[in-house]
């Protein structure tokens, strides 16, 4: 198999052109998690990068035509929201105590 | 015109998640974000996911992202540190994409797909499929999931009361 999708328009694309935006979208948040240091941001890197594996299962659930890929991209959306809720509410209370402008300042439970 | 509106969905996607990381500023930072979840739900649509389409569009893009901009209106417009601690982190860290680009594109080069199920895609992703698989082969893990959303609720109330004994 090739793997070109047909639309009901009559044009084509290649399921690997989804692929490749998938891939660079998570790479690009990988580089957001490692070189940015505000928590906040990092955590937006993070929302990033799942949004791109999301991209992937939906892909290959329409290339195979199986809907369990977009069911499990329903999964990791909501895992995805809890994780966001439950970060941001322990980085409001870290900003609460004190003003952070680098994860490597929340160093203390450093042996 | 599927392809137009796929290439430019790319386009904007791609000018977006990198602008995410770019910006200094998190709430730009948030706004590229909502604009990247747009565009992939514009993609979504064209690899008809439209039940998908309407959740990234109303829980991610809606929810989850004004959850993001109500944390920044609490927190104030927080700056970030300027320089690391690590010199060569952010050289490090390019160079590591670089090579997670590439792989991935090496992967997509030479891939064989399987030959897809054969199936009416007028029907494919509608609410009604989405449900018959939720709601059967699946209802196991939708049910866990109702749990883990009200464990991250609980955890979220917990964490931000105000008063500490």
């Amino acid at each position: 198999m090739d793997g070109i999708l047909h639309f009901q328009d009559g044009s084509t694309l290649d399921t690997s052109s989804f692929l490749l935006l998938a891939a660079l979208l998570f790479a690009i948040g990988a580089a957001g998690v490692m070189i940015r240091r505000n928590p906040l941001v990092i955590l937006i890197c993070i929302e990033l990068m799942l949004n791109a594996v999301n991209l992937t299962l939906i892909t290959f659930a329409r290339q195979l035509q199986n809907l369990e890929g977009q069911l499990f991209a329903l999964m990791v959306m909501t895992v995805a929201a809890a994780e966001a809720v439950v970060g941001l509410a322990v980085l409001v209370d870290i900003f609460r105590v004190r003003e952070v402008e680098d994860v490597d300042e929340l160093s203390e439970l450093k042996g | 015109m599927v392809a137009v509106v796929f290439w430019v969905a790319f386009i904007v996607a791609l000018l977006g998640g990198i602008s995410v990381v770019w910006q200094r500023e998190p709430l730009k930072s948030v706004l590229s974000l909502v604009a990247v979840m747009i565009a992939l739900s514009v993609i979504f649509l064209l690899l008809s996911a439209q039940f998908l389409f309407a959740v990234q569009v109303i829980v991610y893009a809606g929810a989850v992202m004004v959850l993001f901009l109500f944390v920044i209106a609490l927190m104030g417009p927080a700056r970030e540190g300027r320089s690391g601690r690590l010199r060569f982190q952010t050289g490090l860290s390019l160079l590591m994409v670089v090579v997670l680009a590439g792989l991935a594109w090496a992967m997509l080069s030479g891939v064989q797909y399987r030959a897809p199920q054969k199936g009416d895609l007028n029907l494919f992703g509608t609410v009604e499929q989405i449900a018959a698989g939720l709601f059967s082969t699946y209802l196991y893990p939708f049910e866990v999931t109702s749990i883990l959303l009200l464990v991250a609720a609980i955890g979220a109330i917990y964490l931000s009361r105000r008063e500490r004994e």
